[in-house]
């Protein structure tokens, strides 16, 4: 569960808009301009639910257009003028409510950074967005009013782009190449050239496990390493792999205290691999023989889950050596409550400063480590407060050639840039917005099941 | 996460946790970084990537479907490595993996959401009570059901035997959107292949990729999450009420 959002229900005024429109569409027998009858007013209270149209009702789009913006007060009165009509009117409805408009929706209009890197050689910052879904460029020293939304140089999105809730990012050196990873909705990497824009299909997609969310590369090796977070495991492909090729290799088992992982970082200098883990992880034993044949190479999955075995445990960092395969046993792990570690999410390394940072979404905060650091120790620096505007951290980059530490705040529509050796609540020194500052948020990240607290009017939404 | 259940007896609600392989219970006004008041989880538990789930808050009870095809059912109140005190399981109950179900504890009913391949699934019907391998009630599911593919967890109405189900759509983008998703009403009653009786938010509506539905029963609201509209949109509906 990323969050679980205790949604205040804002229902009161409106809440009978759509039906009592049409039992008064039904009533009137036409579609008719509500807005312009003298009428329609009244300061009557509100009827008990007994008064509503309980027959079904055939709905008409262009009424239900209209029926939101009707004051509840004129509503009220003409369910009165209905009440006596309605059953009759309506006996020959349909039961199409297709459609039908929702009378309320929570959704943030505004872009939701997870990912954030920089095209040093072409002086870009790449966003990735789980809210929209799309992939934002802007220059990377522009510089903005402080509190309003920054001025957009490109954007990727659109369903022909396979973008969902991307997650991990990467951005090719070399020639600007935008890959970016789809998390658990799409089961697909795409990989974008710098001269795309719009809704565009990728220039390449590599079909991935399920569950994909961390991507580094090692250009040396040409190697292109993903997180699977549902099956604790790291996949590793040639870096040009495409279509259903298979991994080169996969670092998966019981050993590896891969635990629920997410973001990676290669140390290029030590030949290291450091992975960001949130803590939950069970045993998988391959079941017979049914892997799947369009994966070959994929690590064993959910439905090689050994019951039973799950454990809900701490985060940690996780390292290993660049080259490691199957069962690996980490190298070291930091661990522990010094870390302050509260769902680690992306992962940076200075290999200069042999530093790593961290966004640690849970903490809202931005820690970093001596990189070589094992167990349970403390963050040599935290950047955190209300100065800071880091909130729900869930993306981090070291920009050396600027000598600037990005962050993607997936909680405040924004992503900021720091000195890499900031320490404390420091402002940032510049700042993207996707939205004015102090707009909502609701924090939807790939809502999926719905409750309803009714002891406290209330929406309950694990994302 | 693809399950959710509160509980308005008990008033708490409880969620799977499936990489930890666990059901976790929390009071129903939890916040923040607030621990479960009660875990089940454990070698005799049998879950394996728990998904989904529902809670019968009359019966006090836990159901939730393995990735093999079997439905387990806990006691609402157990703790740590408890054993399921029912399993429905076996060829004859059509089960087919993880899927999405809901418990209708006033007509004691369980009804589990399946595949059959193909683009199409099916709703299975069982006796709330049912264990081993028992053939389902009533199924419904076919062509001009329009049973599509499950867009998540469903809802069930028990006053009025009502099933509320989002539906995936057809199309050259449904993994991601299409415009013949929507969320259709089945009954408890129906059985073979039954067109809904209702359709709201489509096909070719405001929804495009349907999630999971909750009931505002005091207010006659259906709650409809969408992935593609990444949002919580609130259809009044008092119809269905």
């Amino acid at each position: 569960m990323r969050r679980l959002l205790l949604q205040q229900r804002l229902i009161a005024k409106g809440r009978l808009a759509i039906p009592l429109a049409l039992c008064l569409a039904a009533w009137l027998g036409q579609t008719g301009d509500f807005r312009r009858d003298p009428r329609l007013v009244s300061l009557d209270a509100l009827p008990d639910d007994s008064a509503e149209c309980d027959p079904p009702l055939a709905p008409a789009s262009g009424l239900l257009l209209v029926a939101g913006e009707l004051p509840l007060r004129n509503l009220l009165l003409q369910e009165r003028l209905f009440q006596n009509r309605a059953a009759a009117a309506l006996a020959v409805a349909a039961n199409d409510a297709s459609q039908r408009k929702p009378e309320r929706m929570i959704r943030d209009p505004y872009a939701a950074y997870s990912a954030v890197a920089v095209d040093a050689a072409h002086d870009e910052v790449v966003l990735t967005d789980e809210n929209l879904f799309n992939i934002w460029i802007y220059d990377r020293g522009a510089k903005q009013p402080p509190n309003e939304k920054s001025e957009l140089k490109r954007l990727i999105g659109g369903l022909n782009t396979k973008i969902e809730f991307q997650c991990g990012l990467y951005i090719d050196p070399a020639n600007g190449d935008i890959y970016a990873v789809n998390n658990d909705t799409i089961d697909t990497l795409v990989v974008f050239s710098r001269q795309a824009i719009g809704d565009v299909a990728p220039d390449r997609e590599l079909h991935t496990p399920h569950g994909t969310f961390g991507i580094t590369v090692d250009e040396d090796k040409q190697e292109l390493f993903l997180t699977v977070q549902h099956d604790n495991a790291i996949v590793v492909y040639n870096k040009a792999a495409k279509g259903t090729e298979a991994p080169i290799r996969v670092v998966q088992g019981d050993d590896t205290g891969l635990a629920d992982p997410h973001a990676m970082v290669l140390d290029t200098k030590r030949n290291l691999l450091y992975v960001t883990n949130h803590g939950s992880s069970h045993q998988v034993r391959e079941k017979g023989n049914r892997r799947k044949a369009g994966s070959p190479g994929f690590p064993l999955d959910r439905d090689d889950a050994v019951p039973g075995t799950g454990k809900i445990g701490p985060p940690s960092i996780t390292v290993y050596s660049k080259g490691a395969t199957g069962n690996a046993r980490p190298l070291r792990t930091i661990q522990g409550p010094q870390t302050q570690m509260n769902w680690p999410t992306g992962i940076a390394i200075d290999e200069d400063r042999n530093e790593l940072y961290i966004a640690n979404d849970g903490g809202n905060s931005v820690l970093v480590f001596d990189a070589s650091a094992q167990g349970d120790v403390a963050p040599i620096r935290v950047i955190k407060g209300p100065a800071s505007l880091v909130s729900n951290p869930t993306g981090v980059f070291l920009d050396k050639k600027n000598n600037e530490l990005w962050v993607a705040n997936f909680g405040n529509h924004t992503s900021a840039v720091y000195r890499p050796d900031a320490n404390g609540d420091v402002a940032p020194l510049r700042v993207i917005r996707s939205a004015p500052a102090g707009q909502p948020v609701p924090g939807l990240g790939n809502p999926h099941p719905l409750a309803y607290d009714s002891k406290r009017e209330q929406i309950l939404v694990p994302n | 996460m693809h399950g959710i259940a509160y509980d308005p007896i008990h008033d708490e609600f409880s969620v799977p946790q499936q990489f930890g392989q666990a059901i976790l219970t929390y009071r129903g006004a939890a916040n923040g970084e607030e621990a479960p008041i009660r875990v089940i989880q454990g070698p005799h538990t049998q879950l394996d990537a728990p998904e989904h789930l529902d809670v019968d808050p009359v019966h006090n009870e836990i159901f939730m479907p393995t990735r093999d095809g079997s439905i387990l059912v806990f006691p609402r109140e157990g703790r740590g490595d408890v054993a399921p005190i029912r399993v429905l399981k076996g060829p004859d109950t059509m089960l087919r993996g993880d899927a999405p179900l809901a418990v209708d504890p006033v007509n004691n009913l369980l009804i589990v959401g399946g595949g059959i391949g193909g683009g199409q699934v099916r709703l299975l019907i069982f006796n709330r009570t049912d264990s081993g391998n028992v053939k389902p009630k009533a199924v419904i599911g076919g062509p001009k059901s329009k049973l599509y593919s499950f867009g998540g967890p469903f809802a069930v109405y028990p006053q009025k035997g009502e099933i509320i189900v989002s539906v995936r759509g057809p199309g050259p983008y449904a993994e991601m959107s299409s415009e013949e998703a929507y969320v259709g009403v089945w009954n408890i009653k129906d059985n073979g292949d039954v067109p809904p009786h209702w359709t709201i938010g489509g096909p070719h509506g405001i929804l495009r990729m349907p999630r999971g539905i909750a009931l505002d029963v005091k207010n006659r609201n259906m709650l409809v999450s969408d992935k593609r509209l990444n949002a919580v949109l609130t259809f009044h509906f008092p119809e269905i009420f």
